[in-house]
């Protein structure tokens, strides 16, 4: 592995100027579950890292004004824990529990998952689905990029050379919601997703759907969201048919590639299967009114 | 229920102390606490470190190779090229034997000086002070290469006009089996089953990769400490080198898995060449991804069975084609070959049967051993070929079997007679009971269940006439030691021999001390490779420890004044029979015959059956010592929508012979299931155009804790095999019939098969569809 220098700034401020004065050249290190990876393949070379784990102000859980917010450094398996995401994020905690491997689980992070941008990014679809936006922070102060603007391409965000993703926010789930994620990967643990989707759909006191958001993983250059798919169950009461066409539609959206995990035709073929079962689910779940 | 376990012929085994007992293993603790040392785990003051440059190419010529850069890179010891070893060659014969007739001129170079015939191919070795300055070397090796058309597919490559790997044509092993009359036992059958069935290319994916270290002595050993399951290799080192074979010494260390991928040399040719020509002490180390580049793979094999059958299930005739994929050498390929071509039609008799079996070079990464070795692949033909003639008949598969299976006295396909327990129906029905009733199925996902059987060989081949020795000797307090070459690659080796003298000898298996896997310093006890360390080395300590318990007893007879009859050696004691209080501590016993001048010491030597080589154009003949049977059982559920299999239970009950250590046999079963589970779900190396796309374990899968259930293990001991106290051996079995019991279970599940490994979701879907459609 080609040697590197690292920075260990103790506070925010510290951080963020260091990046100031040195981006490009200074990468933000989390759990380095995917920058040791890079590094130890050769693709990418490090002039400097700046590891974030003494960064108080990105960790932890916490609500505030409606929304919940998530320090961008919190570990993958904080998330399997964590009593306010278990309330506020279950489809999050869904990704969690199958994201790679207890080992890596311990060190990656959301912030992580999300700056990295694999289109297979595990985090993504449920932060897709629940609306959230990520916070980027500079010395120049903080922005907001809805999630469904933050990765533009294959490990692309629109994160500036000397901005840190500090935190993710989502307003918390109506309460006549329900929604969850699913993925299919070559094994049962430890796998990359060869699809994964996400759904979230709110009905309204009528029982007819208010608001549906469908996200999908694995099957474009970036996680993305099915809009035609969800424009159409709006309005409409949950039933078989409509979910059937929910999933048609989302197939129709997304454009996979072949790779060794899989065939974009198979790929294609699930994104119908996963959004249609995910869909069936949440109707269920949702407790009708009294 | 459906299967109801065959009761058990009656079986008489001695009543043992030690051996048969779940005893705690002699390695076990330094394992669990992690103070045992791996080969990667060694350092020594003023150490190099060694790179190996490797080609980028499958099939090149090397125009221009030019090192000066590199060595001008301060802190580079030493560069090495084909040009500084003329003619050094990797022998592949299988070390200290004989018998083999390999093809001249198809070794493998140690390091590449013309012609490029596989992607990873070694060119050039680099030591250096740091390994940071070893990876910079290498990358200041200027190369160029002429690429030439390579041959990537054994079908296309067997092809007139096909580009050769080397000359005159790519064919590097045939064998036959004639046997009786087939086209008059096709002409007896009912009906003609026909299937063409394939497996891929599987890496050993062990946990340790390939590790060790090397220096040169005062007097010019080279001394190699590396993970190697033959420590004999020495031999053909020392060929390489041009030095005497008494400079080389290998200290083996415990393995961290081997599996066959470390039966062929890896780092230690390297390592010794290195140390020789810097004259200091050399660490070289695998990463993940240079191991699943550097070492062989499992042969893919494209096997097609012709069976002809009665109405009733029985075999008339069958016809059977096999063709492996050798890679760019040859390396075990002709005898990989030959042991899939002894099994072709698995564990039944088949009076007229005709089998060809062909390896095929190309310049995809080399294959040789893996667990199995042949044998494994050969059973995931001839199993799911059992369940599609069961299919055809319409009848159970079990009974189509039963209808076939081998007994005691009968002769397999090579006529050679089956002098051991043959316990195919007992196994099989065990497996299937313990499976129990069917899961129900729900919505679009589908269950079902499947098994096979198999017969894998135990020992070598016969006419290679295999030896084995131990030494075994008892201290003068009463505890023992045992030197033995046995490399212990986890299956518990080691501590089988411990457990082995500690029967015969009375000493507590907590008092044995054992010295293993050193080619100067253990007496020599040949490779932990075909499931033979416990039948042979097993035997050998078995008989110096015998040895040594008859010149204690019968000194112990003058001193109890008793007939040797009426004595025993037990629990660190030798007392009378019939009144245990009247004893003497094994402490004791042992002072007075040192005092005598008795010896308490025995070196043995212990040789399996020697026979000729087989005729080569029958292939009739005995090949083997004798072999284990058994079979694997799973139940599968299938989601019919996405084509994930979710396997449900997993039985494996295998006719031991005896239980030396039943967790360790326990491990065994549930350790080689897994792999061959995973050959079936999971495991590829994919390879295009000679070049691997799984290259490290983010992209090769293997079956983590969550694919898995435990697989339940049922031990049977007829007691009748060759080894020590009836024992056969287990290591390769355990994994020969999971694969097919997989395949089984998902077209009982479907109703359609897949009849190409791993059964991967994808493939599950299009065989759905191509049902629906049909």
């Amino acid at each position: 592995m080609p040697e590197f220098d690292l920075l260990m700034p103790q506070t925010l401020p510290e951080a963020l100027e260091m990046l100031g004065d040195r981006a490009p050249d200074l990468t933000p290190l989390a759990g380095g579950t995917n920058v040791i990876v890079y590094m130890r393949e050769d693709r990418h070379r490090y002039k400097m890292l700046m590891d974030l784990t003494r960064l108080n102000e990105l960790h932890g859980v916490r609500r505030e004004d409606g929304h919940l917010v998530l320090g961008s450094a919190t570990t993958i398996a904080e998330l399997l824990t964590d009593p306010l995401i278990a309330e506020h994020g279950a489809l999050l905690r869904q990704a969690a529990a199958v994201f790679a491997s207890p080992l890596v689980r311990n060190r990656a992070t959301v912030g992580g998952n999300l700056v990295d941008a694999s289109p297979a990014a595990d985090t993504a679809p449920p932060l897709l689905v629940m609306n959230a936006e990520v916070e980027l922070a500079s010395q120049k102060g903080v922005r907001r990029v809805p999630m469904d603007e933050f990765m533009v391409g294959v490990n692309e965000t629109l994160r500036q050379p000397e901005e840190l993703l500090v935190s993710i926010r989502w307003p918390l789930p109506a309460t006549r919601s329900a929604g969850g994620f699913s993925k299919i990967g070559l094994r049962k643990g430890a796998v990359c997703s060869v699809v994964s989707a996400a759904v979230m759909v709110e009905k309204d006191e009528d029982g007819l759907c208010q608001s549906a958001r469908i996200a999908l993983g694995a099957v474009a250059t970036r996680p993305i969201r099915a809009y035609a798919a969800e424009e159409i169950l709006v309005g409409q009461p949950l039933k078989p048919q409509i979910i059937d066409l929910a999933g048609q539609l989302s197939a129709e959206t997304v454009k996979p590639i072949d790779d060794i995990r899989g065939s974009a035709d198979y790929r294609r073929r699930m994104v119908e299967v996963l959004v249609r079962r995910l869909l069936s689910r949440a109707a269920q779940e949702i407790v009708p009114r009294e | 229920m459906k299967y109801k376990a065959k009761p058990l012929p009656p079986v008489e085994l001695p009543d043992l102390r030690v051996v048969g007992k779940p005893l705690r293993r002699v390695d076990a603790l330094g394992k669990a606490v992690g103070s045992t040392v791996y080969a990667g785990d060694f350092s020594m003051p003023n150490m190099l470190h060694g790179k190996v440059f490797r080609s980028s190419q499958p099939s090149a010529r090397i125009k221009r190779l030019d090192v000066s850069k590199a060595r001008e890179l301060p802190g580079v010891i030493c560069v090495l090229t084909a040009k500084d070893l003329p003619d050094a060659k990797l022998v592949t014969d299988m070390p200290g034997q004989t018998g083999q007739k390999r093809r001249a001129g198809t070794d493998a170079p140690v390091l590449a000086s013309e012609v490029i015939r596989y992607r990873g191919e070694p060119i050039a070795l680099v030591a250096a002070e740091t390994l940071d300055i070893a990876e910079q070397a290498l990358e200041r090796i200027e190369i160029e290469y002429d690429t030439l058309p390579g041959v990537y597919d054994p079908l296309e490559a067997m092809k007139p006009g096909a580009p050769v790997v080397y000359e005159p044509d790519n064919i590097v092993a045939t064998w036959k089996i004639r046997k009786g009359d087939v086209q008059a036992g096709m002409a007896m059958a009912d009906m003609i089953i026909e299937n063409t069935f394939s497996v891929p290319f599987v890496d050993h994916a062990y946990l340790e990769p390939e590790a060790g270290m090397a220096w040169m002595d005062d007097q010019n050993v080279i001394h190699i400490r590396v993970c190697t399951q033959v420590v004999e290799h020495f031999r053909s080192i020392a060929r390489a080198l041009g030095v005497p074979q008494n400079k080389i010494h290998i200290q083996g260390t415990f393995l961290g898995g081997g599996f066959g991928g470390k039966e062929d040399i890896t780092v230690e040719i390297f390592l010794a060449l290195l140390a020789k020509y810097t004259h200091r002490p050399v660490r070289l180390a695998y990463s993940r991804e240079e191991s699943i580049m550097a070492h062989s793979k499992r042969h893919p094999f494209i096997i097609t069975h012709h069976t002809g059958v009665k109405r009733n299930g029985r075999i008339t005739a069958a016809e059977i084609e096999m063709i492996s994929d050798a890679g760019a050498y040859p390396y075990l390929s002709p005898y990989v070959l030959l042991y899939a071509t002894v099994t072709a039609c698995g564990p039944y008799r088949v009076e007229h049967l005709k089998v060809d079996s062909t390896s095929v070079a190309t310049n995809n990464p080399f294959t040789s051993a893996f667990r199995g070795f042949g044998a494994a692949q050969a059973c995931v033909a001839y199993e799911q070929q059992m369940d599609e003639i069961a299919k055809a008949l319409d009848m159970d598969p079990l009974d189509v079997r039963r209808a076939n299976y081998l007994s005691t006295g009968d002769r397999n396909a090579t006529g050679q007679q089956m002098k051991s327990a043959v316990w195919l129906e007992e196994t099989a029905t065990r497996a299937l009971e313990t499976l129990g009733e069917k899961t129900s199925e729900c919505g679009p996902i589908k269950v079902g269940q499947g098994f096979a059987s198999y017969m894998q060989s135990y020992g070598r081949i016969t006419w290679f006439h295999d030896t084995s020795r131990a030494w075994v000797g008892l201290e003068l307090d009463g505890t023992a030691v045992i030197r033995c070459g046995v490399p212990d690659l986890g299956g518990g080796q080691v501590n089988t021999l411990c457990q082995i003298a500690s029967e015969v000898l009375g000493v507590p298996l907590e008092n044995f001390i054992i010295y293993s896997t050193d080619s100067a310093l253990t007496p020599l006890a040949g490779t932990t490779t075909a499931t033979r360390q416990l039948y042979m080395s097993g035997s050998a300590v078995h008989q110096a420890a015998s040895e040594i318990r008859r010149v204690l007893l019968e000194y112990a007879q003058l001193h109890f004044e008793q007939d040797i009859e009426n004595l025993e050696l037990a629990d660190g004691k030798v007392y009378v029979k019939s009144d245990p209080e009247n004893f003497l501590p094994l402490a004791e016993l042992t002072k007075m015959c040192a005092a005598e001048g008795l010896p308490l010491s025995n070196l043995a030597l212990f040789k399996a059956p020697f026979t000729d080589p087989i005729d080569p154009e029958t292939g009739q003949g005995d090949i083997f010592p004798d072999f284990t049977f058994g079979a694997h059982a799973v139940e599968v559920a299938v989601d019919t929508e996405t084509g994930e299999i979710t396997l449900l239970k997993s039985v494996g009950c295998h006719d031991v012979g005896r239980a030396i250590n039943p967790i360790a046999v326990e491990g065994q079963i549930q350790g080689g299931s897994t792999q061959g589970l995973g050959y079936a779900l999971m495991e590829e190396v994919q390879v295009v155009e000679g070049v691997i796309q799984t290259p490290s374990l983010s992209e090769y899968l293997i079956p983590t804790s969550r694919d898995l259930p435990t697989t339940k293990a049922i031990i049977l001991e007829s007691g009748t095999g060759l080894g020590p106290f009836g024992a056969k051996g287990i290591g390769e079995p355990s994994l020969t019939p999971a694969a097919p019991a997989v395949a089984n279970a998902l077209t009982n599940a479907l109703g359609v098969r897949i009849k190409d490994l791993p059964l991967t979701p994808e493939k599950v879907l299009a065989a759905i569809e191509e049902a629906k459609n049909a």
